[in-house]
């Protein structure tokens, strides 16, 4: 933490973070990718360019400092390497020198120039894994101070195939779709009641496992409205390509009218309504479902249920077979 | 039965029924069409030239390392090819299935493959590529060069070494088996857990790819015992530590790994199997399973594979460079304690395969920096190369193409490597294409150093070069090929692709899954090259034979001997001068002195065990998969009374006397591992085994 705070403090690294990068990305993906581009079409097909919220905007300033840091090194050596085997050629006849095989400053440079790059790195890792950590991302600390609303909470329960959040505050639940307010940090506590998933929305949240009998959690915090699509990133058997979720960032004010709205929904959500939704069920087109009086104990009780050895078998003719 | 089984069982044919052999789907009746007709091609030559006889006495019952080498190569061969054809149907499938708009061919709703099929694909793409192509083809490899490069006459443990081969071979031959009665795993090659369980994955495809992993395992570990014991204890007079050419040096370190990894694969695998056969939990979700340890066990042995399989690369590079560039090898101490860096590193960075699994930050801070460690000893080999270049008289021929390559693909592996090693940025592409194309990257270096080393090699083996007209063009479509899928699956992966997807949900992809499959037309028309290159090789075998040292500037011991390598590989053992012994001994003019006299050589008689628990191990995997005790258990019983058996019969081998050594020294083509009349030594004894 220490590393990170003196980082945001350097000013060199605060002019580079909040004018010169973002000025130079601004420019950047247009020129660089071009090609890509071309053939994509579209610039914001490049979901990992363009993070939204902290979190995720950390992360990305961590993937442009560490490809430059390394393309330092990569940069000389790649052309280093087309030059000796273009240079050296027998045809060409260039010098020839077949002692060559030891040089004392040049061993030295290759190992130290190596390792002062991944001290480098090494220090910036550390300084950034704690700032993105997904359980208690240090960035979003300090924040929710006096006067801020305290996070919302949202549990997660992956089942085959689908994704139930629960709002344990608020006692709704919703299936394959997932409405935060913005400007207010939304921290997850994430279980699965079969198989291993990974949570995943590319613009907005650092990637975490979900799974069986175990609670991990994810956090993020986003000062703007959106639409993003969120899905499972770790393959759970044959309903995984269509394990999405939307993902609706909205303001303070529809976010409250959207509860209201929940709230109304004639289904409700308890272990009993649950066991029924987790039977095995490819959900092709993510359509939606909607829940009130949600049990807030519900999370905990599923992860007890399936400590205790409840499994939701998948039968032979949908996992398998050809 | 101790667990709960979906579907019927009876005592004599276990879970298999007819309705398991999936005649009715066109892909799989295509695949089985295909193999049939392969099958033939090769069955009726063989028939035809009634060389039935020739090629179970020869090959399949030899003990001989290059022999077994050879088999090790093909096998490798015959597994990429179908790893390949994986490759290609998950792409098309890709490409066609992109989108809610995408159209549905035979029984799928998107693209042409429904998704339990498509997931079986990949899963076996993975397994078969790393564990049963790129493996055995440097298995394959270390078996023919290693003890040509220490001049000895055989590897320690000759019949060991035999039986290694064939249950790799049966491991692979379960994977084949899968293709056409049953399925395979759809849990990727890796196992996912606790999808590998039973509940979620009731059918045999997990027990079909747990006991070919569980059996070929088995024989890489006994190959990294007589290679180990093949490099310490049967060097040849004057081959100090500080002589041993650069590539026995890395099949040491990659074989240290094999040895203490692979048990680690074995007892994931047998817990695994606990759990699938006798209701145990040590890795469900719950009744006290616990699922981390299971990924835990999979990547100490899996991240130490990967080394495994890298580190013959890298001393093929090592090897090439030097030769064709005319110079000894820059920096070769580095070059040794930089392999046994990465060797050793290669146990600390197990946990960055699963940074987001929830482990705290300064345990993904640790196993972030340890791996980026490893960036340092492969920096080094890298300006090690670059500088042997440096005022060398290099010739461009296949091998040398395909190294220079090799470093190019290291460096962009390397780069996405770093990145990936660093978890604020591993969050965002951890399990996106991002992350495949990364170790594709590396994979593909490897391979780009497997074709290197079979062109380079293969000459010494046959005794004629590889068509060097086909072969270009073999390598210009396949590094085309490379560069077109992978730089357009980097960018698929920032756009947020994630992987095994059987259906993909953005149509903005498209483009780029496009310029894919043009990527794999490339690729299919290298294959094609491929099989050109070995058809007018084979063809033209005559014009292109070659001396000892094809190339005119190899350096190491294994060009010394005549090309072919005569069965008992050196007429005397060769004593060591040098680093580089051949480049020494040109120098110095005793490249071609002929020995002043000639001693008894001992050699191994061929033996039928090994390729009979070959098949024994196949019908043990078999049966297991398909829970037909009787035949597991007859099997298993038989492959002990064999080994018992085999080891009170010991093997008194045959010499080969001076006299009879000078008549076929004399005879310029020594007779070689590929000639037709193999003389049947007068000394060896008739009984095989």
């Amino acid at each position: 933490m220490t590393v990170w705070n003196s980082l945001e403090r350097s000013k060199t690294l605060r002019l580079l973070r909040n004018k010169v990068v973002p000025a130079v990305l601004r420019k950047l993906p247009r020129a660089a990718w071009l090609p890509l581009l071309a053939l994509s079409g579209c610039g914001n097909d490049f979901r990992l360019f363009h993070p939204v919220g902290q979190v995720a905007k950390a992360e990305w300033y961590s993937t442009l400092f560490v490809t430059g840091i390394i393309l330092l090194i990569i940069i000389p050596t790649t052309v280093a390497t087309v030059l000796f085997a273009w240079r050296y050629r027998k045809s060409r006849n260039a010098s020839f020198d077949p002692t060559f095989t030891y040089s004392l400053p040049l061993e030295l440079a290759m190992w130290g120039v190596p390792l002062i790059i991944v001290v480098i790195l090494a220090i910036s890792t550390y300084s950034s894994v704690f700032a993105v950590n997904p359980s208690d991302p240090g960035l979003l600390h300090g924040h929710g101070a006096a006067g801020a609303e305290p996070a919302l909470q949202v549990d997660v329960i992956t089942t085959d195939w689908q994704w139930l959040f629960i709002y344990p505050q608020l006692k709704i639940a919703t299936i394959d779709t997932l409405v935060v307010p913005q400007g207010r940090t939304v921290r997850f506590a994430l279980t699965s009641a079969t198989v291993t998933n990974d949570f995943y929305i590319p613009q907005v949240a650092p990637m975490i496992d979900v799974m069986p009998g175990m609670r991990t959690q994810d956090a993020f915090r986003v000062n703007r409205t959106g639409d993003y699509e969120g899905f499972s990133a770790d393959f759970s058997g044959a309903g995984f390509s269509w394990m999405q979720f939307s993902t609706r960032i909205v303001s303070p004010a529809t976010f409250k009218s959207w509860v209201h709205e929940t709230q109304a929904s004639p289904q409700h959500m308890n272990y009993a309504e649950f066991l029924k939704i987790a039977q095995p069920k490819i959900n092709k087109s993510a359509t939606p479902a909607y829940f009130s009086d949600a049990d807030p104990d519900l999370f905990n009780k599923v992860i007890t249920a399936v400590e205790r050895g409840l499994v939701f078998p998948v039968a032979m003719a949908m996992g398998n077979g050809k | 039965m101790l667990v709960h089984l979906q579907g019927p069982w009876s005592p004599w044919f276990g879970r298999l029924t007819l309705g398991d052999i999936p005649y009715t789907n066109p892909v799989i009746i295509f695949a089985f069409l295909f193999t049939v007709v392969a099958g033939i091609a090769l069955a009726v030559p063989v028939l035809y030239y009634r060389k039935l006889g020739y090629i179970f006495r020869e090959w399949l019952c030899s003990v001989d390392h290059k022999k077994i080498g050879v088999m090790y190569i093909i096998l490798g061969l015959v597994m990429m090819f179908r790893g390949f054809i994986d490759g290609m149907m998950i792409r098309t499938q890709q490409v066609t299935a992109d989108g809610p708009h995408s159209p549905g061919f035979l029984s799928a709703q998107h693209g042409y493959l429904p998704p339990a099929h498509f997931d079986q694909i990949y899963s076996s793409h993975g397994t078969l590529m790393i564990i049963f192509a790129v493996g055995p083809i440097l298995t394959g490899l270390g078996n023919i060069i290693v003890p040509l490069q220490i001049g000895a006459r055989d590897m320690a443990f000759p019949r060991m070494n035999a039986i290694s081969l064939w249950l790799s071979v049966s491991g692979a031959m379960l994977i084949m088996a899968s293709l056409f009665i049953g399925d395979f795993s759809t849990a990727g090659w890796v196992g996912l857990i606790p999808l590998t369980e039973l509940p979620y994955s009731p059918s045999v495809g997990v027990d079909y790819w747990m006991w070919a992993l569980q059996i070929s395992s088995i024989g890489t570990t006994l190959n990294a015992i007589n290679i180990i014991t093949t490099i310490i204890a049967m060097r040849a007079p004057g081959m100090r530590w500080d002589r041993l050419p650069i590539f026995t040096w890395t099949t040491l370190s990659t074989n240290i790994i094999g040895l203490t990894a692979f048990p680690i694969l074995g007892v994931a695998l047998a817990l695994l199997g606990a759990d699938r056969y006798l209701g145990t939990h040590f890795f469900t979700g719950g009744q006290g399973g616990n699922l981390m340890l299971y990924t835990d066990l999979f990547w100490i042995w899996g991240h130490p594979e990967v080394y495994f399989l890298v580190l013959p690369a890298f001393g093929i590079i090592s090897e090439i460079i030097p030769t064709f560039s005319e110079k000894p090898l820059f920096g070769y101490t580095t070059m040794v304690a930089a392999t046994f860096a990465i060797a050793g590193v290669a146990w600390a960075v197990w946990l960055h395969h699963f940074f987001t699994m929830g482990a705290g930050p300064w345990v993904n801070t640790f196993f972030s920096v340890a791996t980026m460690l490893v960036g340092i000893p492969t920096g080094v080999k890298v300006f090690n190369w670059i500088l042997t270049m440096y005022r060398g008289r290099i010739t461009y021929t296949t091998p040398m193409l395909w190294s220079v390559s090799a470093i190019l693909m290291l460096l962009i592996g390397g780069l996405t490597g770093i990145m990936l090693a660093n978890p604020a940025i591993n969050y965002t592409v951890h399990n996106s294409v991002f992350v495949i194309a990364h170790f594709h990257c590396m994979v593909l270096l490897i391979a780009f150093a497997i074709f290197a080393a079979i062109i380079y090699w293969f000459p010494k083996v046959f005794g004629f070069r590889l068509d060097e007209h086909s072969s270009k063009r073999f390598f210009i479509f396949f590094v085309l090929g490379t560069v077109t899928v992978f730089t357009a699956m980097f960018a698929l992966g920032f756009m947020g692709e994630t992987r095994r997807l059987d259906y993909l949900y953005d149509p903005q992809w498209l483009p780029l899954l496009i310029v894919e499959e043009i990527g794999i037309v490339f690729y299919c028309i290298s294959v094609g090259y491929f099989f050109r290159m070995l058809y007018v090789s084979i063809r033209d075998r005559g014009r292109n034979q070659c001396g000892a040292d094809p190339w005119g500037t190899a350096r190491t011991l294994e060009f010394l001997t005549h090309s072919p390598v005569p069965f008992y590989n050196f007429a005397v053992t060769p004593h060591v001068n040098a680093l580089d012994e051949l480049a020494w001994r040109r120098a110095n003019g005793h490249a071609d002195t002929p020995p002043d006299h000639y001693e008894p050589v001992h050699m191994p008689n061929s033996s039928m065990i090994p390729v009979i628990i070959g098949v024994l191990s196949f019908g043990f995997g078999f049966g297991m998969v398909w829970r037909i005790w009787w035949m597991a258990g007859f099997s298993l019983l038989a492959i002990i009374a064999l080994i018992i058996l085999g080891s009170f019969m010991p093997d008194p081998g045959y010499t080969i006397s001076p006299e009879e050594m000078r008549e076929m020294e004399a005879q310029h083509r020594a007779p070689g591992i590929m000639a037709d009349s193999h003389p049947p030594h007068p000394a060896a004894e008739e009984r095989l085994v």
